[in-house]
């Protein structure tokens, strides 16, 4: 795989755990401004892919690298990369303001995020007293806020209703139109093909199809206007008949 | 960044919880106090040398203290556990550790935070003793500000403690189980120093808190003391930071904990190395007579003792606590071999025809005794050293006896039992009620 400046790039990532491999030679590439949805089966390794790319769970095998350099110390994955769990919660004794208090390296964009998500009316109350979906918000918006070169997301848009997710589509590229990379895990179809971005799809800790959906549409033989669900069980189906028996 | 780790810490029931329990031990501990010194206060305030004997120090803030001393172990580990685990049960530890950029930074902030919890119990010590004070009890600001401060850095310690548990466990069930077991491992050294059959143990006392606690308690500000709390407190955040770094895994991770072992045993140990005591107590009464002291550190030569007398044998804590202890104010460079103390085969422990002896060595001459009175001690020493003993008068301790009865009993038991656990409660539901506002 060729080295591409200003990106992060996980090269062939694999990853052992319990004695099993669960991550085999993934590879992934995330430009500045681009969205990359990862989505597969439940087990298919999406979140383990982002743990791999920020170091929570060692590697077996390849390396993470950003802007070219491979990330050593946690100060380095700290400048590139933001992330945010899949099960997250903020921290709920602290009151909402205060969290949008923290510094940001730029206010206008805090201010911006704030309105976007919402939560300027929930900014006396409580964390804990938030229903799932507004600490969420909170969550996006302290991942979001820090502005780093990459963004790791882990399932973020699960919690959202059709409504909530079209601002918060409209939000990652607004993210993405800054020029932020994100690696977002998806786990609902529809919420993949809402972002219209790259997708990759991992089953059974494997890559099994890379690119955006029409091309992916065209692999399986499917029409424009294929739901994304339909091309994702067309391509399951398509590597257990080439899985060896 | 502060702000945030402080409203977990204090925006958070366990911490005012824990904080109201504690205030209930720490009183009860404070009720009993008074009530003894007033038991006792009632016959010497008839008899001018009984009531020298009334030490507000001795009688009142140090078992106040004791209270502190069970409350913080008990509390404190849980509170610095949560500060970090509960970022672990959030699933943002690695997020946070990120945003933030530095391990250390991280952990400075959740120290802070955590410290300020755990202090919580501190401040109700305070405000018993100056309940003391309002019922017209007495206290020497010096000997009690030592007291109370030694017992501040042993909660940083405690925090430190559970600091580390909490970076290195998985959640918060783990970090405060690990906590406490670490402290409970603390109590066990101290019980394995009294018995017999144990005293290969008895050098594991110098790795206790409660050790290095009691010069403090005296009203002495001791370095070494203080440099044990310190190293160890450092020790224990070292292992802190390595646990917060998700990014080491396997022979890194290891080598961290090993490295940090290494740290907490060097920093311990050799703080504890420090030399230098000041006695703070009201007119120094820990300390030898001032002439004695002063004739005393100006002697050339550097004063030897060998003590030959076992670890649980009362005589030589007599020693230990008395007498030894104003020599090294006088002397801090005073060396003491305990030969005991060496013995590494149990049958060895049988005690030879030299036991009960101390041979005094200054320069090239030497004495034995028997005695372990910090009057002959010193007498020797300047005999040995060939000078007269300097004049033995110091300053008398009236002693402070009190009869607390009637309504200022009452007063004791209110603040006790009631105003304080009740404050630390009520001020927990005023910071911690999570009800939705909206603006």
């Amino acid at each position: 795989m060729a080295i591409v400046e200003g990106a992060l790039e996980l090269q062939e990532i694999s990853v052992d755990r319990g004695g099993a491999r669960v991550l085999d030679g993934v590879s992934v590439r995330v430009s500045p401004g681009e969205i990359v949805a990862v989505i597969g089966p439940n087990g298919a390794g999406k979140s383990t892919l982002l743990e791999a790319a920020i170091a929570v769970v060692p590697l077996a095998h390849g390396r993470v690298l950003v802007n070219g350099r491979a990330t050593r110390s946690l100060a380095e994955r700290a400048r590139a990369i933001g992330f945010l769990a899949a099960e997250a919660e903020p921290a709920g004794e602290v009151r909402v303001g205060r969290l949008l208090e923290e510094p940001g390296p730029d206010p206008a964009w805090a201010r911006e995020l704030e309105a976007r998500l919402r939560l300027g009316p929930l900014r006396s109350a409580r964390a804990a007293t938030l229903s799932r979906g507004e600490r969420r918000r909170l969550l996006l918006y302290e991942a979001l806020a820090r502005a780093r070169p990459f963004l790791l997301l882990d399932e973020p848009t699960g919690v959202f209703d059709p409504l909530q997710l079209v601002d918060v589509v409209a939000l990652f590229r607004a993210v993405a139109d800054r020029g932020t990379g994100l690696l977002v895990t998806v786990h609902q179809m529809s919420d993949a093909e809402a972002l219209r971005s790259r997708i990759v799809i991992l089953n059974r800790g494997r890559s099994i199809a890379e690119g955006p959906l029409e091309a992916l549409r065209e692999r399986v033989g499917l029409g424009a206007g294929a739901p994304l669900h339909d091309v994702f069980v067309a391509l399951l189906r398509e590597e257990k008949a080439h899985a060896p028996a | 960044m502060l702000r945030r780790e402080l409203a977990i810490v204090l925006a958070a029931r366990i911490t005012w919880l824990s904080a109201a329990a504690a205030a209930l031990l720490v009183g009860h501990g404070f009720v009993l106090a008074v009530d003894l010194f007033t038991a006792g206060s009632r016959s010497a305030l008839s008899n001018a040398l009984m009531s020298r004997e009334f030490d507000p120090l001795l009688g009142i803030v140090r078992p106040t203290l004791g209270g502190l001393y069970l409350a913080t172990s008990l509390f404190g580990p849980l509170i610095g556990a949560r500060a970090i685990a509960i970022e672990k049960d959030r699933r943002t530890f690695a997020a946070r550790l990120l945003a933030v950029g530095s391990a250390g930074r991280f952990l400075a902030s959740k120290g802070v935070a955590a410290l300020a919890g755990t202090a919580l119990p501190w401040l109700g010590a305070v405000a018993l003793l100056e309940s003391w004070r309002l019922v017209g009890g007495h206290l020497a600001v010096g000997e009690t500000a030592v007291a109370l401060f030694g017992h501040l850095l042993y909660a940083a310690f405690v925090t430190a403690v559970g600091l580390a548990a909490g970076a290195l466990a998985r959640g918060f069930a783990q970090a405060a189980t690990g906590a406490l077991l670490a402290i409970a491992f603390t109590w066990a050294i101290d019980a394995a120093e009294g018995f017999s059959a144990l005293a290969w143990l008895g050098g594991a006392a110098a790795w206790s808190p409660s050790t290095h606690l009691r010069p403090f308690e005296q009203g002495t500000f001791d370095l070494a003391a203080t440099g044990w709390l310190v190293g160890a407190t450092l020790g224990a955040l070292v292992f802190a930071w390595a646990g917060c770094r998700f990014d080491w895994h396997g022979r890194r991770r290891a080598g961290a904990l090993v490295g940090s072992s290494l740290v907490f045993v060097l920093a311990a140990g050799g703080l504890r190395s420090l030399t230098g005591a000041w006695d703070l107590s009201e007119l120094r009464r820990h300390s030898l007579p001032p002439a004695a002291a002063a004739e005393l550190r100006r002697l050339p030569e550097r004063p030897r003792l060998v003590v030959n007398l076992d670890r649980e044998d009362s005589r030589r804590r007599q020693l230990e606590s008395d007498a030894l202890a104003r020599l090294r104010l006088a002397r801090p460079d005073l060396a003491v071999r305990f030969p005991p103390d060496e013995r590494r085969a149990p049958e060895a422990i049988e005690r030879d025809d030299g036991y009960g002896r101390l041979t005094v060595f200054v320069g090239e001459r030497s004495r034995e005794t028997t005695s372990i009175s910090r009057r002959e001690l010193t007498t020797i020493i300047f005999e040995l050293a060939g000078r007269p003993l300097p004049d033995w008068s110091a300053p008398e301790y009236p002693g402070y006896p009190l009869v607390v009865e009637g309504g200022r009993r009452r007063m004791v038991l209110a603040v006790s039992y009631l105003a304080l656990p009740l404050l630390f409660l009520f001020l927990g539901v005023a910071l911690t009620t999570g009800r939705r506002r909206l603006t």
